[in-house]
């Protein structure tokens, strides 16, 4: 298939052990007092094989980390905004630095342009009302100089859901 | 939430330990009974404050692909859009946003065949044109942490 990109060029073949891993890990970590015993059991393998292969992840940087996905919705955080930003491919490097570089932001990518929608750099801002944000991201444009921009406001959260790396079977 | 709650997100949401016992670790380092701390994750997992304990993967890096994607769709059409958007368990996210492309959405995939026909076959559902799909694959990550502080 020529239109595969690199990503999937990259794609190595995964164990049987490392399959089954992937399948008990996606959906979260058991409710138990022992979670990495009680899956290690449902896969059939040791603990420690088990701990040994998600240290391993975590050196190749497959596992980013285990821990608590939180609503922050719940924790006060109601204001949310993906922030575009309109940066020439010169700048893109240095105004992303900067940009990531701010608490209040989750997440910062570069994406591809595409010829309805001229941005380039994607912010995720975080904040305790949408006022909050505005204040946040307008200082974010005075620092980075950048002044082509639009806030899209979270109204709703449609889906979230972890990944399905392997469907059931 | 009291500042024992907060301590905990805190620490939970850090590197939760690749041990055995992981809550007993835990409590140690939060000098709470384990007993106490187990309690107080599974209140707030039942309040939805925690929406799991799981792991967050680098996708590229397992060797798939991913896209942020969005439509513009009319107002009467947002419903059935979100519905045939978040039908596909390839979407992993979505959210309503204010704009003419009012529909953001990740998709994570086997490869980018796969995602093009998601979107193929959502633009035909939806009978939008071209032009009011978006499909903005990433170029560079320079910051990903969805972790959020609860003690102030």
């Amino acid at each position: 298939m020529l239109r595969m990109t690199k990503c999937c060029i990259m794609k190595e073949r995964i164990s049987d052990i490392e399959r089954n891993i992937l399948a008990a890990l996606q959906k979260g970590l058991p409710k138990s007092q022992s979670p990495y015993k009680d899956m290690a059991q449902k896969i059939g393998i040791d603990t420690e094989q088990l701990l040994k292969v998600l240290e391993d992840w975590k050196g190749r940087g497959k596992l980013r980390r285990i821990g608590a996905i939180v609503n922050h919705f719940k924790i006060g955080l109601s204001g949310a905004a993906m922030v575009v930003w309109q940066v020439e491919t010169e700048r893109i490097k240095q105004v992303g630095e900067l940009m990531a570089g701010f608490d209040e932001v989750s997440h910062a990518y570069e994406r591809q342009r595409s010829e309805v929608w001229p941005f380039s750099l994607y912010t995720i801002v975080h904040g305790k009302t949408v006022e909050n944000v505005q204040q946040v991201v307008e200082q974010m444009s005075q620092k980075s100089g950048i002044s082509s921009y639009r806030v899209l406001v979270t109204e709703k959260e449609l889906k979230k859901v972890p990944p399905t790396y392997i469907a059931d079977e | 939430m009291d500042k024992t709650d907060c301590r905990i997100l805190d620490a939970l949401q850090n590197d939760f330990p690749l041990s055995t016992r992981p809550y007993e670790i835990l409590a140690d380092k939060l000098h709470i009974p384990c007993d106490e701390l187990w309690d107080r994750i599974q209140k707030m997992m039942a309040e939805g404050v925690i929406r799991r304990i799981g792991a967050s993967l680098d996708s590229h890096k397992l060797g798939y692909c991913s896209t942020l994607a969005a439509v513009s769709v009319p107002q009467d059409l947002v419903e059935k859009a979100a519905k045939v958007i978040g039908g596909f368990s390839e979407v992993t996210h979505s959210y309503l946003r204010k704009d003419d492309f009012n529909i953001w959405f990740t998709i994570i995939a086997v490869d980018t065949g796969r995602i093009e026909d998601i979107l193929e076959q959502i633009r035909s559902a939806l009978s939008l044109e071209s032009s009011q799909v978006l499909n903005l694959p990433m170029k560079h990550l320079f910051k990903l942490n969805a972790r959020f502080k609860a003690s102030s």
